[in-house]
Formats: structure tokens, sequence, C-alpha cells
């Protein structure tokens, strides 16, 4: 088992097509991507013991619930991306996978019971903690593997893979949604058996992975893929290694860059639901429409944004994400000013299509400066600034429409000064986007 | 040397295409109201998804 593990037994072999590597990378992020569809379990997991009701004092709350699971597993995404990733780097894609499908997996189980129990604690050891892990892990291993199948493609390449992960939402949500129903009894809100199947699935969806996953021969190259002789300005021919790119103004740029853009999209995505229904009248069910189309659009935009990255250079690519999106989100208050549902749809889906984008060029963006031999643990680091951006996002959005109602103005026209502070913070990523320049050669590896 | 199949591949991408065609499919039928001109809510707004 320890060999069939081993990276050198996953370095292909002549006649290997490297497109049977995408599919392993989306079923891999499509899993841990469940995240993304978690909260169909928020109200159900406040109600574990009152069943129809949650009682006061007995049952969990939502802020407690999302606090142990969503905010906890997503910090430890990012930390275990940062720390793990050379650790990555050295056993291969098949060994993370397999690590990170035992961590989500048994994550679940772990939750399971502490939906049982109902212990809170067991549930953010499991979900948060153990999963977290296996998220971080499954994050980043099939990106840094595609990046070095596809160096004719690399923009199409994490595309594919990122684009697995928003997937994580369309189809983990409606799953956990399934499941709940079939397993609801009255005695039990069919929370913790619902783990138990997903944890089931997904073990065999992630190893499904592990199993077809390949990495490159060092020396190989796409057939009839000569490099340019005269790369772009940022594309390196060089490689730096995850601790030299951390001593670089570059890293930071980045780290800026992805949480500025994360900033600004994630807090529409969290506040979609109420937003809607707020600025115009629509049910809590056409909200949930609303929310479902912004995760299509967070998905399509993964791929489509990323692949025009290849044609572009990802530095322009950034800076029609920054320069159109604060053009768009100044336009939302005109939607709502003359109540047009559709406008307001199509601006927030176009936000969310270059927030999803703005993840997967990233990894292509940090391979362009830094070379491809440990482009997974710099990516890993760099998505720290997710974990950042996920709590000052929400944070931003809740505080400033809840200080405009407070201080009287009406409830639809609440966001508005939220999306401008949003444009502002867009216009920050643009100025940490234009200061990025090629890294200097004493940083690269010799 | 021993090439990858066509249809290893084509297997490979539906195994991942189904569970994604699926959630596809469930989240466009939830969002047809927004465009079909949905009564508007009586109730107020409901807790935020994260």
């Amino acid at each position: 088992m320890s060999s069939f593990l081993a990276r050198e037994r996953t370095i292909a072999s002549p006649g290997f097509s490297r497109w049977l590597v995408p599919p392993a990378a989306i079923a891999v992020q499509m899993c841990v991507g469940e995240i993304y569809g978690f909260s169909v379990f928020n109200i159900p997991l406040t109600r574990a013991i009152g069943i129809t009701r949650s009682i006061p004092g007995q049952d969990w709350t939502v802020p407690h619930v999302v606090l142990a699971t969503y905010s906890f597993g997503l910090v430890m995404l990012g930390l275990s991306a940062a720390f793990l990733g050379k650790w990555v780097e050295r056993v291969g894609p098949r060994r993370t996978m397999v690590t990170a499908a035992g961590c989500f997996c048994s994550g679940l189980v772990v939750a399971s019971c502490g939906v049982h129990f109902h212990s809170l604690g067991v549930v953010a050891l499991g979900y948060g903690a153990i999963g977290g892990i296996g998220l971080g892990l499954g994050y980043i291993a099939p990106v840094s593997t595609l990046v070095k199948w596809f160096p004719d493609k690399p923009g199409m390449a994490t595309g594919l893979a990122i684009m697995g992960f928003g997937s994580g939402a369309l189809v983990g949500a409606p799953f956990g949604v399934e499941l709940m129903a079939h397993f609801r009894t009255a005695a039990s809100v069919g929370v913790a058996e619902a783990f138990l199947v997903m944890a089931a699935c997904y073990f065999v969806m992630m190893n499904f992975a592990a199993w077809i996953v390949r990495v490159p021969p060092a020396d190989w190259r796409p057939e009839g893929f000569v490099p340019s002789a005269a790369p772009g300005r940022l594309i390196t021919t060089a490689e730096v290694e995850a601790d030299q790119a951390m001593k670089t103004p570059q890293f930071y740029l980045i780290w800026g860059v992805l949480c500025c853009n994360v900033t600004a999209g994630i807090g529409i995505l969290a506040q979609a639901s109420p937003m809607c229904q707020d600025m115009f009248g629509v049910s809590a069910v056409v909200a949930g429409g609303f929310v479902g189309l912004l995760s299509i659009f967070n998905m399509a935009g993964r791929f489509l944004w990323s692949s025009a990255s290849d044609l572009t250079g990802r530095k322009t690519m950034y800076c029609i994400f920054f320069v159109l999106g604060c053009s768009l989100y100044s336009l939302i208050p005109v939607s709502q000013r003359i109540g047009s549902v559709a406008l307001f749809v199509a601006l927030t889906c176009v936000i969310i299509s270059m927030y999803g984008g703005g993840f997967a060029t990233v990894p292509a963006y940090l391979r362009d400066l830094f070379g491809t031999v440990q482009v997974g643990a710099i990516h890993g680091r760099t998505i720290t600034s997710w974990s950042m951006a996920a709590v000052l996002g929400p944070q931003l959005v809740t505080y400033l429409s809840a200080y405009q109602r407070a201080h009287g103005v009406p409830r639809a026209e609440a966001y508005n000064s939220t999306f401008h502070v949003m444009a502002g913070v867009l216009l920050l990523g643009l100025v940490c986007n234009l200061f990025v320049r090629p890294v200097h050669s004493r940083h690269h590896a010799p | 040397m021993k090439r990858t199949s066509p249809l290893a591949v084509a297997l490979a991408f539906l195994v991942v295409a189904l569970p994604l065609g699926w959630g596809l499919y469930r989240s466009i039928r939830n969002a047809l109201p927004l465009f079909t001109g949905a009564p508007p809510a009586a109730a107020p707004a409901a807790p935020a998804p994260k």
C-alpha cells in the first residue's frame, strides 16, 4: 500500500493521457468544496434537540454552528495549505489525496458523532479541525499537479481544478438536503446520518481521483510544445523555492491581490440571500435561487476567466477584474433605484464570476512568477489571504448595512454604501497588482 | 508504449460530470422564479447563508 502511494509510482509512463488528470482534480475539489454548501445544515443543526424548532438554552445557535464548522474549517484550510505545502510537493498527489480523503471523511464521521451526542466541540473537532486539514490538502494537491501537466495552458489547467471547488456547493448542498429529507424522523433531523453517507461517497470519489492521478516525468513536455524563446516579461523560466518566495515583495503583492478580490466577492456571496430580499422584496425561496445562480457563475468564472488569462496574461486579467468589478459595484445601487432585479442579478453574477476567476488565476500567476517546482507550497501559503478575507468580507457587509439601518436609511438602500466600499477594496487590489514586477534573479534557485 | 484509451478519459470525465450535471440542474430549476415574476415576499429576510 505504501509503495502504491509513493510519488515514484505515480510518475506517468509514456503514452499516458494528461487529460485523465483534470477529472481527478475536479473530483477531489468537488468533494472538499462541499464546505461552500454547508449552510444547508445550519438550521437543522440548531434543531438537533427540538427537531421542529430550536429550543433556547439547549439547541445550538446559527453563529455557533457557523463558527465551529464553516469558519473553523476555512481557517484550518488556510493553515494546513500553508504549513503542509512543501510536504505535498515532496510526497506527490496520490498520497496527498488519500490523506485528504482520510482527514475530510473521518472529520465528517467525527462530526456525525458530535451531532448524535450533541457536542459542538466534537463537531468542531471533526468538521473544523480534522476535516479542515483534509480541505487544505485536497485544495492544493490537484492544482500543483495540473500546473505541471499543462505548461502550455496553465490558466486553463488551474481554472479546471479550482472550478471543481466552486462546484462543491452545487453538488454538496442539494445532496445534503436530499439526505436529510431521507433520514429525517420524529427523533432526528437527519444530519448525523447524512454526514455518514456523505463521508462514504466522498471517500470513494477522492480515492478514485488518487487512483487515476499521475505526475509527469521531470523532463516531460506536451507533444509539439516548444516553450517561447521570448516569454512574457512576468513569466520566468527559473525556479524559486517556497521559503525564498516569501522573501520577495511579489509574494505579498499577490497575497494582497487575492485578499482584495476575495473580500469584495465573498461579501456579496455570504449575504446574497438577505441582500436580494431586502433590496427587492423577493421571497426567501426566490433569493435561494439567486444564491444558486451565483454558485453557477462562481464556478463558470473559475474556468472561463482563468483560461482567458492564458491569452491576456495574468497581470492584465487582474486589472480587468479590478477595474470592471469596481465599475459594476458602483452600478448596483442604480439597479436598486430603478427596481430592476434582472440588472441586479446580471451585475452580481458577473462580479461573482470574477471572484471565482481571481481564485483560479492565482496559481497560474504564481507559476509565472516563481516557476513550477514548489508552486503548490507557495500557493498554499498565499491562500491564507482567503482565510482572512472569509472573515473580513462578510463582516464588512453585515456591519455597514446594520450601521446604515441603525441611522435611519431604508432597508432597501442600506447596502448601497457597502457597494462603494467594496469598489474601494477592489481599487486597493488594483494598486497591489500594478506593483507586481518580475522576481529578482537573486531569489532564483541555483 | 501503452496509450491511454480515449474511452478511459471519457469515463473519468463522466464520473465527475454526472454529479455536476445533477447539481447544475437543481440550481437552475431553483433560480427560474427570479426571471418568471415571482411574487414579492411578505416575510422578513432570512438569515445569511455562509
